[in-house]
This record gives C-alpha cells, sequence and structure tokens, in this order.
C-alpha cells in the first residue's frame, strides 16, 4: 500500500498561479518523508492533496490502489477519519471540550468514542500528559496542547500521519519531542509520516526528503 | 434568545388576556342566551309583494301608491310545531318559548326603555344559566303568574328602584300595569344588564294584549357545536328564522377574528426579530468556530455533520428560549389573573381578570418559537457546511 500521484498539478485563482508542476511521488508505507521548500514553493498545498483535503487540477492521486477523485464524498471523508491523522501547525483544539474529549472527537464520528477510551488514556500517558485528561486546552502549555492534537490524530489508528509544520508555534524542546513521537511512530508502529517544515534539523531526520521549488520536485 | 423568550411570553400572555376574555364572552353568549334561538320572520312588505294576490293575470302592474309596509306583528306562526319537533329531537337539551316586548318601565318621574322577556321560569332556568348571576332573589321566584320579574342591576339604579318596589309597565297599548320587583341580575354585559328584565311568560302576554304569542324560542342543546348545523336545517324546515349563538352575535365573532389576525402578526413579528436574533449569532459563532469546523471536517466529518452541530445549537437556543418564555408568560398571566377589575360590570367570575390558560397556548407558543429557531439556525448551518477544511486553513496560515 502506498500513496502515489501521477503528474499532478494545482492552479489558483484568477489570473491563475501554478503552485504545483506536474508532480510525480510514489510514498511507500512506512516512509517518512519530510517536504521542504520556501514559503509559497507549494509544499503545504502538496500535502493537502496528498492527505484528500485538496484537489489537483491535474493528475491523479492514488491511495491504497484507489484513485481519490473516483471516491464519492462520502467515501472520502469515512477513509480520511479512519486511516489518516492530521498534525496542523496550530493545535485545533475545541476549546469547550477536555483534552480526553477533544482526543476522542475523530472516534465520536463512527461513534466508538466510549470503547476507544482506554486508548486516549494510554496515549495521554504515553505523551506525558497523564492526570491532565480533565483539563481544558486552554489549561495546558503550547507543548502540551500540541501532544493532545498528536494524541487526537492517532486515535483511529491511521495509516497515514500528515503534519503541517508541526512545530511551526513550538519552542526547540516541545519542537524536539514532537518530532521524537514522530520518528518512533514510524518505527514502532509502522505509520507512514509526511511532514512539511522549513526546519532543516528536522527535515533531515526524515528517511526521505522532498525539495519543492516554484511547485517543482527539485530532489528527492 | 432574548427575543425567542420576550417573544413566547409575550405570545402566552396575550393569547391568554384575548382568549380568556374570549372564553368569557363566548360562555356568556352561550349560556346567557339561547344556543339557538327560533324567532318571527320580520317581513316586510315591498312594492310587489302583493302582485300575485291581487292580480294573477296580469303582466305588467303599475300601483299609484305601491303597497308597504310589514305583515303582522313579529310572532311564530304555529309554536306548537316546533315544541313537538323540539321535544323528539335527541341533540335539544332544553327550550324555552319566550316573547320578548320592548316596553317602558316607569318609575315616579323616571321612565327607562327596557326589551322585557316572557318566560316559564322553569324552563328558561335550564336553557341559561341565569340563575348563577342572581344577585338578590331566586330566578324562579317570578312564577307563572302575578306580575312579578327580576331585572339587571344597571336597570335598577337607572331606574332607582329597589327590590319589592313595584314599577310600571307600559307598553304602548292599554294601560301601565304594575309588577314587582322580586330580584337583580348581573350577567357583566352592559348591554344586557342594563335594559332586560324576565318576568312570567303568561303575564307579559297579558301585558302585551297577545295571550298565548310567542315571539322566539330559545333552544339549548346537549353540544353547543352544533348550533350552526341545527340552525341551518331547522331554518328551511320553516318559515320562522333559526340562528345559532354564533349567527346571532357574528359582529362579536368577527371582532374576534380580527383579534387573531392582530395577535397572530404581533407574535409572528416578534418571532422574525427574534428569529434574526439567532441568525446573527449562529453567524458569529460559524466565524469564530472556523478553526474547529476545519479540524472536524478534515477529521472525515461530513458538511451533514456539521449542519446537525450548527442546527442542535440554534434549536437549544430556541428550546431554551421557548421555555423560558413560556415561564415567563406563564406568571404574567398568573399576575394577571389576581388583578380586580373594579367597574360596573365583571370581566370574568370574582371579578377579576379572566385569563386562559389554555394548553394549546403554550403547545403553540413553543412552536412558534422552536419553528423560528431552526428556520434561522438553517442559513448559518449551510454556510458553515459549506466550508472546506482547507480554505480555512489557508486563511489562518
Amino acid at each position: 500500500m502506498s500513496i502515489e500521484t501521477h503528474h499532478i498539478s494545482k492552479t489558483f485563482g484568477h489570473p491563475p498561479t501554478t503552485v504545483l508542476r506536474n508532480v510525480s511521488l510514489t510514498i511507500p508505507d512506512n516512509d517518512f518523508v519530510s517536504i521542504t521548500g520556501r514559503s509559497g514553493s507549494g509544499k503545504s498545498t502538496l500535502l493537502y492533496i496528498l492527505s484528500t483535503l485538496d484537489n489537483a487540477t491535474e493528475g491523479k492521486i492514488v491511495i491504497d490502489g484507489e484513485t481519490v477523485s473516483a471516491m464519492t464524498p462520502q467515501e472520502v471523508h469515512r477513509f480520511r477519519n479512519q486511516k489518516m491523522g492530521f498534525v496542523f501547525q496550530f493545535h485545533y483544539l475545541l476549546p469547550e471540550l477536555t483534552a480526553l474529549e477533544n482526543i476522542l472527537i475523530p472516534a465520536r464520528k463512527t461513534k466508538v468514542h466510549e470503547a476507544k477510551r482506554e486508548k486516549a488514556l494510554a496515549l495521554l500517558e504515553k505523551f506525558d500528559l497523564k492526570g491532565k485528561d480533565h483539563r481544558l486546552p486552554s489549561q495546558l502549555s503550547g507543548g502540551e496542547q500540541q501532544r493532545v492534537a498528536i494524541a487526537r490524530s492517532l486515535i483511529m489508528d491511521p495509516q497515514y500521519l500528515f503534519a503541517d509544520e508541526p512545530t511551526g508555534n513550538l519552542d526547540s524542546v516541545n519542537g524536539d519531542t514532537v518530532i521524537k513521537i514522530l520518528k518512533d511512530l514510524n518505527e514502532h508502529e509502522n505509520m507512514t509520516i509526511i511532514i512539511v517544515t522549513h526546519d532543516p534539523d528536522y527535515a533531515a531526520m526524515a528517511k526521505r526528503r522532498i525539495h519543492l521549488v516554484d511547485g517543482e520536485v527539485v530532489d528527492q | 434568545m432574548l427575543g425567542i423568550v420576550l417573544g413566547t411570553a409575550g405570545y402566552v400572555t396575550i393569547s391568554g388576556i384575548m382568549l380568556g376574555f374570549r372564553v368569557f364572552i363566548i360562555d356568556q353568549l352561550i349560556n346567557n342566551d339561547a344556543q339557538v334561538r327560533i324567532s318571527a320572520r320580520e317581513e316586510p312588505i315591498l312594492a310587489d309583494s302583493l302582485n300575485e294576490e291581487f292580480f294573477p293575470e296580469a303582466k305588467h302592474i303599475f300601483w299609484l301608491a305601491p303597497p308597504s309596509g310589514r305583515r303582522d306583528e313579529a310572532k311564530i306562526e304555529y309554536p306548537q310545531g316546533w315544541f313537538d319537533r323540539l321535544d323528539r329531537d335527541v341533540r335539544v337539551l332544553a327550550y324555552s318559548p319566550q316573547l320578548t316586548i320592548q316596553a317602558i318601565m316607569r318609575r315616579a318621574n323616571i321612565s327607562e326603555n327596557v326589551r322585557m322577556i316572557g318566560c316559564d321560569p322553569a324552563k328558561q332556568e335550564r336553557v341559561t344559566e341565569i340563575q348563577k348571576y342572581m344577585l338578590e332573589g331566586k330566578f324562579s321566584d317570578i312564577g307563572q303568574s302575578g306580575n312579578r320579574m327580576i331585572m339587571g342591576l344597571g336597570l335598577m339604579k337607572n331606574l332607582g328602584a329597589r327590590v319589592s318596589e313595584s314599577v310600571l309597565i307600559s307598553v304602548g297599548k292599554g294601560n301601565p300595569i304594575p309588577f314587582k320587583i322580586v330580584g337583580v341580575f348581573q350577567v357583566g354585559m352592559k348591554t344586557i344588564d342594563d335594559s332586560t328584565a324576565f318576568a312570567a311568560l303568561n303575564d307579559v302576554q297579558k301585558a302585551n294584549l297577545t295571550p298565548s304569542q310567542v315571539s322566539d324560542i330559545a333552544v339549548r342543546l346537549i353540544n353547543a357545536e352544533d348550533a350552526k348545523g341545527l340552525a341551518s336545517s331547522w331554518s328551511s324546515l320553516s318559515q320562522d328564522k333559526v340562528q345559532s349563538w354564533d349567527q346571532i352575535n357574528s359582529g362579536t365573532m368577527s371582532v374576534f377574528k380580527t383579534q387573531d389576525i392582530v395577535r397572530n402578526s404581533m407574535t409572528l413579528t416578534i418571532l422574525i426579530v427574534a428569529g434574526f436574533g439567532i441568525y446573527n449569532i449562529l453567524n458569529m459563532m460559524v466565524t469564530q468556530k472556523r478553526r474547529e469546523i476545519a479540524i472536524l471536517r478534515s477529521i472525515g466529518y461530513e458538511p451533514k455533520d456539521i449542519i446537525s452541530l450548527f442546527m442542535t445549537q440554534g434549536v437549544l437556543l430556541g428550546t431554551s428560549g421557548g421555555l423560558l418564555g413560556m415561564i415567563f408568560g406563564h406568571l404574567i398571566c398568573r399576575y394577571l389573573s389576581t388583578i380586580t377589575v373594579d367597574s360596573g360590570r365583571m370581566i370574568g367570575g370574582g371579578g377579576t381578570m379572566m385569563i386562559s390558560f389554555d394548553v394549546m397556548i403554550y403547545v403553540f407558543g413553543f412552536l412558534l418559537a422552536f419553528g423560528s429557531s431552526v428556520f434561522a439556525s438553517l442559513l448559518p448551518a449551510r454556510a458553515a457546511s459549506k466550508l472546506t477544511p482547507i480554505d480555512i486553513i489557508r486563511s489562518e496560515a
């Protein structure tokens, strides 16, 4: 199983500006890919297209043997819910819910949040958040918030984890922790990790590095 | 939210007052007068009314002085026929033949124009609930004969009379006849209290010099709702005029219709404003919660999940607002129903405001609040569901 892109391009707006040009990639299972490039190079767009959040203007994406553009919206939603985890630059935790409830949101969608409760607590413990399960996001530090967000992305045991500048808002200690967690998931849980970053140190930790310049892959 | 509360409370209060008053009036109409009234048709004589009888063969008739006037006095031609029919009908609870005349009542130098109703007290009591409104004496005191009468409180005050005094009745023919006042009633409607007197049927017939004449038959039905249907079927059977209580009081009924329109349009206005309130709140919420929408969508929540999320918010607002409004309105109604109305006539039973606590008012008020909030949440919820995660994330970054 893998994610493949075939000659994808993406254009935006009027007049159209091309953000991605003819990108063809194959990301096999258990890969750890970092996407780097300057701001505006299209790295976030590539990540969103890979993760089905955005559509490519041209070309096709095949995930686990299925062409994304041929899937119904329901299938895409289910696919995202079951197989993908997302970590963003901002934690996007719901401020009204406690850490534990936030982690269980994806499970709530398919009504398995009761069954996943144990796992959520285990994740909290694993991420050094033990005893903070009933705190609101505003009562957590930035690093803790981001770790809760990662726990949320892992609750459904996804195959793929997409991270868009997960360290962008963190100091170096918390940033290192996040990257360590990602690396660990890749090594011990066989998860495929795709991370967008412009920190060269973090990018170097990945097994593979995709460098974008003006929407084109120049180095992989 | 506050809008919904006020809207619902307003609706409940206004409806309570209006319907309470209406229940009171209708109660009066149904119970103090006949539910179906059979009365003599007053038939005017027109220019061509007599053509047939005088010149059955002529084609064109020109009168030098065309006939005009009215046929005879107003009386029911064959009351016994009606009595038989009413006796047989199972839907009829009771009936009371009456002779209603206009008379002048005189006490010392004061004279008042009155409507005198001659009736059999035993039968009349079964048709109306007049006994309930007696302030002094009993309705049955008027007996079968003996020139005794009871009158409205207003009328007695106008005459300056007292119970057990006698006043002179003159009907325009014959000598004035003294009637003794044996009781006073007050039904709470000025038109009745100020100008109505009851006496025995025989006495009134004698005073009017028209023995055995009956001008009206008041009928009480087992079920007041049958009145309209029965009235129209009976009126096709005879020359006489048959009217149900709501036809007799069509003026009052049309006032009720107008009241309804005013009440509903007022409530609608309030609720539209309240609806806009909810719409605004939710619209703001959608803008504020863009990030949350984004994450839910990227986690795999579908547009319809987002819709139901925001609809739940709106419906929750509407429901709680509706409930609060109902409680608030109920309290206002409670308070209003303790206010004593101090005037010559009473509104409602114990001299206090009649307020309706009909369950349907509350059900309807709640449904209005609920409906308007659902309607108002629809647009923001749809707008929220149309946001795609990528748009939001891009605009954040």
